[in-house]
């Protein structure tokens, strides 16, 4: 058994409740076929097998390491990194013109996400590296894309977005490093940066990095950033590779992601570092909004990964690990031992588990898909609506892919017991790997302020209201099946009460208890999550629910016990069966709480700010 | 040409590989209900490893020769999956025999069939695995050489060629045999994984793969009467498949014991209850 990700399940996800292979019809895809999407689905799997995993342990237990100034990867990395670069896996998605293979960004994202369960902490790397590349590509002159482009998006060259000061996290409108005008057209830099991913490292042999600064005399706050391309070593005039001026002053030892380089870098201690403005002056925080897209996706795919990995190792685990006697004879000193997958509590778990991981997969592909059918509208009222769902869909993504992956891998350690804990087995790794997901690309904190506070009200709301056309219509078709309709009356009660907690945002926003969405985003985003995972799960069901009529037809099961011993012996037949086994227990577990949450929200409780700093604690 | 032969210092060599599609070695195998086959819905399928290690090796011949590469498979349409990777790889072309009839052959009804299809590509060089993973029959590639009236040189785990001959090492007990054959001639694989490294299918590979030339043939395309093939002409029947006896759960000595102690208990296991020493 393969476990990083379940391949037939992302197939499914793609062909039968996707089609993206109904993308092919469309002229910027008219070159692909199924079948090239399979070989490249398959190619990945085999790439994160053979070459990123073997490399997840020894990364993590080496670690970086900083000495003299040079910051050295993890040895293990080399390798898997050069074959990652050499078979073209950078740019899947980008297009030929700049060296990428230009396919679906849903068929990239499955791709990654056998990578980023494989070894998250080598794919920030590259991952990193696109993120820049792809801003050069938007934004970048064509004199720069020449010089620095291609050797990227090809991994010759790394690549980071230095956002990160001291004093300018979350709130990166403090920043305090300076661009100074250079009579050239280009700008000296000076700041200092930390928590940067990437910074330096010895993969490649030289780093182009994307650094946030205020011009001089620019506005204070966010309207007065640009961003600026800021190569460690600069291509002179004479085509030479030169020093200018960028140094790593140290590395961050962290809880998880050891194989990934954190580094603080200071630009210009010398007076000699260049940068090269990318777009227009003071509008750098639009330029990273128009970026950040696809990096919070690719953020989120880190923690459906971790969930992916954790899920299959302590589904094997529990398949093999012999422990206790059968709950019916609980108290026969005699009765054979037996796999603890037979234990209804830890049954419960790997349902728990699988549910949620199956949720993400599903919902974090959604958000590709949608990407794509964006790039391939053949309307601007099209363009806007699928448009709309993604900038809906991705702070949820990204802080419940990152959010319920940890919990996902904490599950995990559960259903190991004590081994669980011990680093000689894999998931205390993926638990430490994963906790950085809810903390960097915007805390999962911004991600909630983001959701009510730009996606709730842009457009006068029509984003959620557009979602909730989409999922009203197909509602009536998931209704005409008699045996998905306790499921689906779960569901519309679950959305109902997500939209009645909308609407008292949307009150309360206008008065002066605006505080109150404000500390209660995080949980609607929670709650949002779920509503978005019961109805991607709930869709997967009655898809599922038909092929397995279909099967048991096909095999004359007729009644309850032919049908039992199908769902045995047919392997489709176990998989769809276990498909809408998730949708059950998702919807069943967790949708059924929706109505707690929404009345937790809705009691207008304002105690967590009205209790005084020494109520929390007499100090 | 000529330019070709004088900067590779040697003759181009043109190279057939068999290949077959296995089961994905990591697939959780059932025994079907008729207790003779397995079950095959929604069962993951790969090229067997043994004969990627053959597309490596033609691969490298081709690279450093000249000539060209070509992928001979039968069985139906998902088979095509395979052979695209094989041309991802590098390959230059595909053959795939899908034809009904030779459903249910034996080793030596397959055979027939590539050995028809190897005589219509007439190339220098016959590579394949030594052995498949599913059925491990182990004959495919002896009995092409058969009924072509080729060598054979068997388990090579090193292979070369000038252009006029073919030279193989076959590891044996203490030591290795070099052998070599002049061309034509067929060349099975032996080794593993760790020995050959075959390569990855890039994404421009497989980009370029698509459109890479891939026949279909029938039987009768290849001259082959369909009454030799199949289950009707089969010398050979599988009777019954197993599954491999469950483990029985391990035994850890008592963690109370001191070292002495628990070494100790450990031989009176293995000499009374165990009895293996």
């Amino acid at each position: 058994m393969k476990l990083l990700a379940d391949e037939r399940d992302i197939k499914f996800v793609l062909y039968e409740q996707l089609h993206v292979e109904e993308l092919c019809k469309y002229p910027a895809y008219s070159d692909f076929s199924q079948e090239l999407f399979d070989m490249v689905i398959d190619q990945a799997e085999k790439l994160a097998e053979k070459e990123l995993y073997p490399a997840n342990k020894l990364g993590d237990q080496q670690g970086c390491r900083f000495e003299d100034g040079v910051v050295r990867a993890p040895e293990a990395f080399h390798k898997a990194y050069r074959h990652y670069c050499e078979g073209g896996w950078l740019a899947i998605a980008d297009p030929p013109e700049v060296g990428g293979q230009g396919l679906p960004f849903v068929v990239a994202n499955a791709a990654l996400e056998f990578f980023s369960a494989a070894n998250w902490a080598l794919i920030m790397y590259p991952g990193l590296t696109h993120g820049a590349a792809r801003l050069l590509q938007k934004y970048g002159t064509p004199r720069l894309q020449n010089i620095y482009m291609y050797k990227m998006f090809s991994g010759e060259w790394g690549g980071t977005m230095c956002l990160t000061e001291p004093g300018a996290g979350s709130d990166v409108g403090n920043l305090t490093t300076r661009a100074v005008r250079n009579a050239d057209g280009t700008y000296a830099i000076q700041g200092q940066k930390i928590f940067i991913s990437s910074g330096m490292h010895d993969l490649t042999e030289n780093i182009v990095h994307m650094v946030l600064a205020r011009i001089e005399g620019a506005p204070r706050g966010t309207r007065g950033i640009s961003i600026f391309l800021v190569p460690r070593l600069r291509v002179d005039e004479n085509g030479n590779l030169v020093e200018n001026d960028v140094v790593c002053s140290g590395i961050e030892h962290k809880m998880g992601i050891h194989g990934s380089a954190t580094c603080s870098l200071n630009f210009g201690e010398n007076g000699n570092c260049v940068g090269y403005l990318m777009g227009q002056e003071n509008k750098g925080m639009r330029i990273m909004f128009d970026m950040m897209n696809e990096a919070r996706l690719f953020v989120g795919m880190q923690g459906l990964g971790h969930a992916s990995a954790a899920y299959l190792h302590a589904l094997q685990y529990a398949k093999e690990r012999l422990q206790g006697a059968p709950v019916e004879r609980m108290k026969d000193a005699a009765a054979p031992r037996v796999p603890i997958i037979d234990h209804p509590d830890v049954r419960r778990m790997l349902m728990f588990m699988k549910s949620s991981t199956e949720a993400m997969r599903a919902m974090l592909h959604l958000a590709a898909y949608c990407i794509d059918r964006e790039r391939v509208a053949e309307s601007e009222e099209e363009r806007e609506l699928f448009q709309g769902h993604v900038d809906l869909l991705i702070p949820i993504c990204k802080s419940v892919g990152s959010d319920l992956g940890f919990r996902v891998c904490e599950t995990a350690i559960q259903v190991y017991g004590g081994y669980g804990f011990i680093s000689e087995y894999p998931v205390e790794q993926f638990l430490r790997d994963c906790k950085i997901a809810s903390l960097y690309e915007g805390t999962n904190g911004i991600q909630a302020l983001d959701l009510i506070g730009r996606k709730l009200t842009m457009k006068r709301g029509q984003l959620i209201k557009n979602a909730l056309k989409t999922t009203r219509e197909m509602l009536i078709k998931f209704r005409k099946n008699f045996r998905l309709n306790e499921l689906a009356q779960i569901y519309e009660e679950a959305e109902e009460n997500l939209v009645q907690v909308t609407k008292f945002f949307a009150l309360k926003s206008m008065t002066d208890e605006f505080h109150v969405p404000v500390l209660y985003a995080k949980p609607y985003l929670d709650l949002f999550g779920d509503v978005v995972m019961g109805f991607v799960l709930l869709w997967q069901a009655h898809i599922a629910d038909r092929r397995l009529q279909e099967i048991y037809r096909d095999h004359n099961a007729k009644d309850e016990k032919a049908q039992k011993r199908l769902i045995q012996e047919n392997r489709s037949a176990a998989f769809y069966f276990g498909k809408i086994a998730s949708a059950q227990f998702f919807i069943n577990q967790v949708l059924t709480q929706a109505a707690g949450k929404a009345r937790g929200i809705m009691n207008n409780d304002k105690s967590p700010l009205e209790v005084p700093v020494d109520g929390f604690v007499l100090g | 040409m000529l330019e070709d032969l004088l900067k590779k210092g040697g003759l181009a060599v043109n190279i057939a590989v068999l290949l077959k599609q296995t089961p994905d070695t990591e697939s959780v195998i059932r025994i079907a209900g008729d207790g003779k086959s397995i079950v095959t819905d929604d069962l993951k399928w790969i090229i067997n490893p043994y004969d990627e290690f053959a597309v490596e090796v033609a691969l490298r011949l081709k690279e450093k020769h000249g000539g060209s590469v070509v992928i001979v498979s039968w069985g139906p349409q998902r088979v095509v999956e395979s052979i695209r990777t094989a041309l991802a790889m590098g390959a230059d072309s595909g053959v795939l025999i899908d034809d009904e009839a030779l459903e249910g052959s034996d080793s030596l009804g397959v055979a027939k069939a590539l050995a028809a299809a190897v005589q219509e590509l007439n190339p220098d060089i016959v590579l394949c695995g030594s052995r498949a993973v599913d059925y491990d029959e182990g004959q495919r590639g002896a009995m092409v050489a058969e009924l072509l009236g080729w060598p054979h040189l068997a388990l090579g785990v090193a292979v070369d060629s000038d252009g006029s001959k073919v030279q193989i090492d076959r590891p044996i007990e203490g030591g290795k045999v070099a052998a070599e054959a002049d061309l034509p001639a067929v060349a099975t694989l032996g080794g593993s994984h760790a020995v050959w490294n075959p390569r990855y299918a890039s994404l421009p590979g497989i980009m370029k793969a698509k459109k890479k030339p891939l026949a279909n043939k029938k039987l009768a395309d290849l001259g082959v009467d369909p009454s030799e093939c199949g289950a009707g002409a089969a010398k050979i029947r599988v009777t019954a498949l197993e599954m491999p006896p469950e483990r029985a759960a391990g035994r850890i000595i008592n963690g109370d014991l001191d070292t002495a102690g628990k070494a100790r208990e450990l031989v009176r296991a293995l000499h009374e209850e165990a009895k293996v020493i």
